[in-house]
C-alpha cells in the first residue's frame, strides 16, 4: 500500500443514536484516498449510513475525530456550508433527497443556497439538464419521475455543486439493469472529471469490476481496505461476517482448476468486466 | 383525482401562456361574476369552459366530472332553499310565494317563488365562480402559480409553506396508497369491522412515518445547505398571447355592458 493524500479521515470515531444500546460505529478509522473510485461493503446495519451522515457535518461524532483535508471538522454554519458544498451526499431514496417541485427548481436549490449570481446558477443548471439528460424533464413536476429518473435528478442535485468527493448510499438499491449501467457510466464520467467517489453497496459482483480501493465495515469498525484483488482474496474473513466473497472468486476459488488456466482465466473476466 | 389534474396543469395546450396573463382574466371573470346577474353569469361559465375545454384542451369528460362535484353539493342544499314552512295562521302572508304546496297538520309546507331565485341566483353564481377557479387549477401548474405570487410579493414564509405543502401532498398520498394496498393484499378490508380496524392502523401508520419522513427530509435539506429561505431559480419561458389577450379584454367589456344594460332581462 502506497501512502496517498487523504481526502476526509475518520480517527477513531465513536457516534451511538440517542436511545440505542449499541454503537453504529465503535471507534472507526478509515481514510478517503484522493481521487479514486472507492466502495464501501458490509452487512445492513453495520454503520455505512452513520458514516456518511457523520461524513456531511449531518451528526456529531461523540468521539473522534473527522477531518477533511487534513483540517478537523468544525461545527459552525459557515464551515459546514463549505464541507456540504465539497461532500456531496447521494441518499438512498431519491425520494428524501428532492426538494423543489420541478427538475430544474430541485436542481438550482443548492446553488441558490450558495447565494451565486442568477446568470451562474442559470448557466449550471442549463449544463447539469444537459449532462445528465434531464433537458426533457426540465420543467416536469418532482412526482411525476420515475424511481431512475429520481435518482439522475439527486445525482445531477449533487454534481451541480461541482464536489470533490461524492458520497452515495446504495445508487443501485431501487433500479433494474439498464438503469444502473446508465447510472455507472454515469459515475465513471463523474470519477474521469475528478471526483472521488465512496459508494456504499451489497452488490460485490459490482465492486469488483468498478472500485479501485475497498473497504469493508463490521459492527461500526473497518476491518479490510485494500484493492479489489486483495481484499476479496482473504474470503475466510470474509466468510466470517457473512459477507462472501464476488462471484468470479468464488470460482477461481474452487481446486480443480490449474493454477495456470486460473490466472488467465482471471485476468479474462477482469478484463469483461472493466 | 389531484394528480390527474396536477397532470394536466403541467400538459394542457396553455400551459405556455404567461401564468399572470392567465391568473389575471380568471380574476377578472370571477370579480364581474360576483356582482353580475344570473344571464351573465351563465354567459361567464360558458365561455371559462371554452376557454378551458377548447383552448387549454381539458378533456370535457374531467371537466364535467370536476363541475358535477359543486353541483351536488348544491343540489343537497336545495331543498333547504326552497321548501319553506308556516302555521296555518300565517298563510294569508305568504299566498304571493306559493307555488304548490300541502297541509301537514297545522303546518303548510310549500314550494316558495322567491326560494326557488334564490337557488337559481346561487347556482349561476356558483358555476361562473367554479369555472373560473377550474380555468386556475387545469391550466396554470402549481409551480407556476408561486412564481407569480412570489413575484407580486406574497411573504415568502407564505409561498414556502405552500411549496412544501404541495410537495408534501404527494409524498403522503403515496404513503398512504402504498399502506392501503399493502393492507389490501392480505384481506385487511374483507369485513367492515376490519376495514375499521385497517382504517385506523393506516392513519396511525401515517402519522408515524411522515415524522420519518420528516426527520431524512430535514437531514437531506441540510446536507444541500439549507440556510433559512427555501430559494430556487427556474427558467421562464412563457409568451403573452396578443390573441388570447384580445378575446380576454373584449369578452369582459361585452360581459360588463351588458351587466349594466341588462337588456337580456
Amino acid at each position: 500500500m502506497t501512502i496517498q493524500e487523504t481526502l476526509l479521515e475518520f480517527q477513531q470515531v465513536n457516534y451511538t443514536y440517542p436511545g440505542a444500546d449499541k454503537p453504529a460505529l465503535a471507534g472507526i478509522n478509515l481514510s478517503i484516498p484522493t481521487g479514486k473510485k472507492c466502495a464501501l461493503i458490509g452487512k445492513n446495519g453495520c454503520g455505512k449510513t452513520t458514516l456518511f451522515l457523520l461524513a456531511n457535518g449531518l451528526y456529531k461524532p461523540r468521539q473522534g475525530i473527522i477531518s477533511w483535508r487534513g483540517k478537523p471538522l468544525q461545527y459552525d454554519r459557515g464551515f459546514l456550508m463549505k464541507l456540504r458544498q465539497s461532500i456531496g451526499l447521494i441518499f438512498q431514496n431519491p425520494e428524501q433527497q428532492l426538494v423543489a417541485s420541478t427538475v430544474e427548481e430541485d436542481i438550482s436549490y443548492g446553488l441558490c443556497n450558495l447565494g451565486l449570481p442568477s446568470d451562474e446558477i442559470q448557466q449550471r443548471v442549463e449544463q447539469a439538464l444537459i449532462e445528465f439528460d434531464l433537458n426533457e424533464l426540465a420543467e416536469r413536476p418532482v412526482h411525476h419521475l420515475s424511481l431512475g429518473q429520481k435518482k439522475r435528478v439527486s445525482l445531477a442535485d449533487v454534481m451541480v455543486l461541482k464536489p470533490e468527493l461524492l458520497l452515495l448510499d446504495e445508487p443501485t438499491a431501487y433500479l433494474d439493469r439498464p438503469q444502473t449501467r446508465n447510472l455507472i457510466a454515469l459515475l465513471n464520467k463523474i470519477h474521469t472529471s475528478g471526483t472521488t467517489i465512496l459508494m456504499a453497496t451489497h452488490d460485490l459482483d459490482f465492486v469488483c469490476s468498478w472500485a479501485d480501493w475497498v473497504f469493508v465495515m463490521d459492527q461500526g469498525q473497518l476491518i479490510l481496505e485494500g484493492k479489489p484483488e486483495e481484499v476479496f482474496v482473504q474470503r475466510d474473513l470474509l466468510d466470517a461476517i457473512q459477507l462472501g466473497v464476488p462471484l468470479i472468486y468464488e470460482i477461481l476459488s474452487s481446486e480443480a482448476i490449474e493454477k495456470n488456466i486460473l490466472e488467465q482465466f482471471h485476468q479474462r473476466l477482469l478484463n469483461l468486466f472493466s | 383525482m389531484s394528480l390527474q389534474i396536477d397532470t394536466l396543469a403541467y400538459t394542457n395546450k396553455l400551459r405556455r401562456l404567461a401564468p399572470a396573463q392567465k391568473l389575471l382574466f380568471a380574476i377578472a371573470l370571477l370579480l364581474i361574476s360576483n356582482f353580475s346577474h344570473p344571464p351573465v353569469q351563465i354567459l361567464i361559465a360558458a365561455w371559462m369552459s371554452i376557454w378551458t375545454i377548447f383552448y387549454a384542451g381539458i378533456p370535457a369528460k374531467i371537466y364535467l366530472k370536476l363541475v358535477y362535484i359543486p353541483i351536488l353539493f348544491w343540489l343537497t342544499s336545495l331543498p333547504a332553499l326552497v321548501i319553506n314552512g308556516v302555521t296555518i295562521n300565517h298563510l294569508s302572508f305568504i299566498q304571493n310565494d306559493i307555488v304548490n304546496g300541502v297541509n301537514i297538520g297545522n303546518y303548510y309546507l310549500y314550494i316558495s317563488k322567491h326560494g326557488i331565485e334564490q337557488g337559481w341566483s346561487i347556482f349561476t353564481r356558483a358555476i361562473a365562480a367554479i369555472s373560473c377557479f377550474y380555468f386556475v387549477m387545469l391550466t396554470i401548474p402549481f409551480t407556476d402559480l408561486l412564481k407569480t405570487f412570489r413575484r407580486i410579493g406574497l411573504p415568502i414564509l407564505i409561498t414556502d409553506l405552500l411549496l412544501l405543502m404541495y410537495r408534501f401532498i404527494f409524498v403522503l398520498l403515496n404513503t398512504a396508497s402504498e399502506l392501503w394496498v399493502a393492507q389490501q393484499s392480505r384481506s385487511g378490508y374483507r369485513t367492515f369491522n376490519l376495514s375499521m380496524k385497517s382504517l385506523s392502523l393506516l392513519i396511525g401508520q401515517l402519522l408515524q412515518r411522515t415524522l420519518e419522513k420528516y426527520h431524512q427530509v430535514s437531514l437531506s435539506l441540510e446536507s444541500r445547505g439549507f440556510n433559512g429561505e427555501f430559494q430556487v431559480w427556474h427558467s421562464s419561458r412563457y409568451y403573452i398571447s396578443k390573441r388570447y389577450a384580445m378575446e380576454a379584454i373584449f369578452g369582459c367589456l361585452i360581459l360588463m355592458e351588458l351587466e349594466f344594460k341588462r337588456y337580456i332581462f
